[in-house]
């Protein structure tokens, strides 16, 4: 099953990397996201994007923002250009067509993150380096990685979801981009809060380690990604895929 | 053992039965056509085969396996191509059938001569490294039968492979799809509500209608046992004539359209005294022959007849 998993998730990313992805944009979409989030923001940002802690905050949004923008169009695209039964037809199990479409997704988003940390790493390196080598802190960089992993497990999970029952792509895509701004709720629900509260809020966050806060929003990232991907398996029925 | 072998295979929607106690049986080599007007269940039959969707009563055996329990041991063995090419317009040709080998765990160098194999004899393997979408449907279509055999299937499934297709394309893609059929020896299952197409490609032929299997064998079989043999009569013909033969008993139908008499008799090879009759009644004959029925008037009387079950 494993080699059908990478057959399924290898055609995916051809078609995203080579052809251009769903959306119709063009390989410069990618060049442009890079030279905004690996060259501009570190610039303005200066050695800040690599040493302060709210830059995690940027790592985890940055995959769960190009995931959804690919996942949507996993089973919802392949219906609406009649490729799904064709693919449901052959010899490969409903497992590794799903995982299949799920790695594809978190790949692209894991790598795209990281090649994106890297640029910025070397821009800030140039401009703001003096002769002497930045690094993201071991921690931040961690973090960074296990973040960017889980949050696209969780866009692709989320969005495999949206992708298998929604009508058509722009559905799905319309339902990630809600499901963007629920990740910001907490931070706009936070500025409305009473300030007794937000203080009390705020001071628990000071009190705690910065590790435990990190391991937390981890544990609570890989049972959400898991239960997405277990109900996506629940919802994956060759049959109701074809009558649909 | 038979390619394809059901009993009381049925599968409804709702309350509409899509696939009324199928019974038949498709031995393995040939091309076999299943005729049916749109919306006869033609189309479920195939995803029944597959294990797509499960019945709701009755048995399919497909290569020997059981549709039920051994839906991906079918899927293993069978190539298809449904109501759609289903094919990756962003990707080429040649990506397109490097996908379907890989999924087949076929090698990569297997991979490389299969699509030469099957992309040169349709003068396409020139062109395999192009976008898709820049081809016609013909070609796309074409690419999408390719695809069907690139794993060397035992059996094959094409579901309407030329509807929306130009003449033109619609014969290339039927002659290609002889040769290759012929060339790889596999067993084809064909729908098609195209009766020509149905005529010169198949050995038997299914005809299916709101579910049911109306009739099955050869082309001329079914002409044979479904419709009357039929003698064409042109000249002028004095209507006393016409009476007269109406009460022969050789006689089961007539129809006079101007100069032309259409007689269906019970025996053609008795065809000579229903022209003296005629001659001895006055009638001048310029023109007289015999034919039986094609293979569209057999289907149109089959479904005709059911139609008429059905509203009875």
């Amino acid at each position: 099953m494993i080699t059908d998993i990478f057959t399924v998730a290898g055609k995916e990313l051809r078609e995203i990397f080579v052809q251009g992805d769903p959306r119709g944009r063009s390989r410069w979409f990618l060049v442009i996201m890079i030279g905004i989030f690996g060259v501009l923001l570190p610039l303005q940002s200066g050695r800040e994007w690599v040493t302060s802690p709210i830059s995690i905050v940027v790592w985890g949004w940055m995959p769960f923002q190009w995931v959804s923008g690919i996942v949507a169009d996993s089973f919802a695209g392949e219906r609406e250009r009649h490729t799904l039964e064709a693919l449901l037809a052959t010899r490969l199990s409903d497992r590794a067509i799903l995982f299949g479409k799920l790695l594809a997704s978190l790949l692209y988003g894991f790598v795209l993150t990281m090649l994106i940390l890297l640029v910025s790493l070397i821009t800030v390196n140039l401009v703001y380096g003096r002769g002497e080598l930045i690094l993201f802190p071991l921690s931040m960089a961690l973090g960074a990685m296990i973040f960017s992993i889980l949050i696209s497990g969780l866009a692709a999970g989320l969005g495999v979801l949206v992708s298998l029952r929604a009508g058509s792509v722009r559905q799905a895509q319309q339902m990630m981009s809600l499901g963007l701004l629920v990740l910001f709720v907490p931070f706009l629900a936070f500025q409305f809060l009473p300030p007794s509260m937000a203080t009390a809020i705020h001071d628990f966050f000071v009190q705690m380690n910065i590790a435990q806060i990190v391991l937390g929003v981890v544990i609570v990232l890989i049972v959400i990604d898991l239960a997405l991907i277990g109900i996506d398996i629940q919802l994956f029925k060759r049959s109701k895929l074809i009558l649909d | 053992m038979d390619a394809i072998r059901t009993e009381n295979l049925t599968r409804s929607f709702g309350t509409l039965k899509a696939v009324d106690r199928l019974t038949l049986e498709v031995p393995r080599g040939i091309i076999f056509g299943f005729l049916g007007p749109n919306g006869s269940g033609k189309t479920t039959t195939i995803r029944l085969f597959l294990g797509l969707l499960d019945a709701d009563e009755g048995r399919a055996e497909i290569l020997g396996f059981d549709t039920r329990k051994q839906a991906n041991e079918i899927r293993t063995r069978c190539g298809t191509l449904l109501e759609y090419s289903g094919l990756y317009e962003r990707l080429s040709a040649a990506d397109n059938l490097d996908y379907y080998g890989r999924i087949w765990h076929m090698p990569k160098a297997g991979r490389e001569e299969r699509i030469r194999q099957l992309l040169e004899p349709l003068d396409l393997y020139d062109r395999r490294d192009e976008p898709i979408w820049r081809w016609s449907r013909g070609m796309k279509q074409k690419v999408a039968v390719a695809r069907t055999l690139m794993h060397r299937p035992q059996l094959v499934f094409l579901d309407e492979p030329t509807a929306g297709l130009d003449p033109v394309a619609s014969v290339a893609l039927r002659e290609d799809l002889e040769s290759l059929a012929a060339r790889e020896g596999v067993t084809i299952f064909l729908t098609t509500h195209n009766l020509a197409e149905a005529e010169k490609l198949c050995a038997q032929v299914g005809v299916i209608s709101r579910g049911q299997l109306l009739a099955v064998g050869s082309p001329a079989d079914l002409r044979s046992r479904t419709s009357a043999p039929r003698l064409y009569v042109t000249g002028k013909i004095p209507s006393q004539a016409v009476d007269q033969i109406k009460v022969n008993g050789l006689v089961k139908k007539i129809d006079q359209h101007n100069s032309r008499l259409v007689l269906d008799l019970t025996d053609l090879t008795r065809s000579h005294e229903i022209v003296t009759q005629l001659v001895q009644n006055g009638a001048q004959i310029d023109e007289v022959h015999k034919e039986k029925a094609d293979l569209e008037e057999v289907f149109l009387n089959l479904v005709e007849d059911e139609s008429k079950r059905g509203e009875a």
